[in-house]
């Protein structure tokens, strides 16, 4: 906390300007933040979903899957748009807040249009280097991880580190399994994902954002 | 302005009340800013944060807003023009004061 209650607290004209720079960049940082625990801890919950739906298609439904490798579309499909509504949601709430409906709306498109993008890209690059197929398309996963870590770093360097760092645990929780673990290298990846994702969650509200 | 040397606003060249003002004055002019978010984001206490606005209120610096949001209590914190003025030669004595330095080397 900054001094006792009123003080008048003694500032050299640098300080006043470093105060300036530092207090602009932590508010920008926190609205383009808010709601952003919450969220992730949806995410933390519907990702292990889809790992467990494709352990399933990969095993007990594997039947299913070899004859409607399509099938995976609508399962990840309604699972991404319902985290998609929910994130939009639960960062509209937050943002509403903070601040005034002029302020919030602008910050909240800018988040979801760069979501959006990062969430589009995990699905259209893999079919761009053509494996949206049968062969390949249980591999597609390799692929989308890696553009939604990257998406991860790159709103975590401008916002927070710690989102960078929850998107590094978001692929070692993915990868490390796929080349360890074997045959049920996705139900580790499901509960290592959801721990690093609760992690991030605390450690993002520890960090006074929402 | 005057010729003279840069005198800085006392009012808003304080730690805690500078930093009010540059988050409330960084927002578009009709925004307004929650109570809270302000107390999080300066991490400050009730009382302390209290103490200050009101000495920007009565400088006329701030207006400071309480309405209901979802049923709930909320209060709110908006720059006036008056403020924005200040704030704005305020920077202009900080960077006169600081010999331009500060201003050209921030991009």
């Amino acid at each position: 906390m900054s001094g006792s209650d009123g003080g008048e607290a003694v500032l050299t004209p640098q300080e006043g300007w470093e105060s300036i720079h530092g207090t602009m960049h932590r508010a920008r940082s926190l609205m383009y933040l808010a709601g952003s625990s919450r969220i992730l801890l949806l995410w933390g919950g519907l990702t292990p979903l889809m790992y467990l739906a494709e352990y399933w298609l990969q095993t007990g439904g594997s039947d299913l899957a070899e004859e409607s490798p399509w099938v995976r579309a609508p399962i990840f499909g309604v699972l991404v748009v319902a985290g998609i509504i929910g994130s939009g949601f639960i960062g509209k709430r937050a943002g509403l807040r903070n601040a005034t409906k002029e302020v919030s709306r602008a910050i909240g498109i800018r988040v979801f249009c760069f979501w959006t993008a990062v969430t589009v890209a995990a699905w259209l690059i893999p079919g761009a280097a053509g494996m949206w197929n049968p062969e390949s398309g249980p591999q597609v996963h390799h692929v989308a991880i890696g553009i939604v870590t990257l998406g991860f770093v790159l709103f975590g360097t401008m916002t927070n580190f710690v989102l960078a760092g929850v998107g590094v645990g978001i692929a070692a929780a993915y990868y490390v399994p796929n080349y360890l673990a074997g045959d049920a290298a996705l139900v580790y990846s499901a509960l290592a994902t959801m721990m690093v994702v609760v992690a991030g969650a605390l450690l993002i509200r520890k960090s006074g954002a929402e | 302005m005057s010729n003279g040397p840069a005198v800085l606003n006392e009012t808003i060249h304080q730690s805690v009340r500078l930093r009010i003002m540059t988050l409330l004055v960084s927002q578009p002019e009709e925004a307004r800013i929650a109570y809270r978010f302000i107390q999080g984001t300066l991490d400050l206490t009730g009382g302390n944060l209290t103490i200050h606005l009101r000495k920007l209120r009565d400088a006329g610096y701030v207006t400071i807003i309480k309405e209901f949001q979802d049923d709930k209590p909320s209060t709110w914190v908006q720059a006036t023009p008056l403020g924005r003025g200040a704030y704005s030669e305020y920077l202009t004595n900080l960077e006169e004061v600081l010999g331009g330095v500060a201003f050209g080397g921030a991009g």
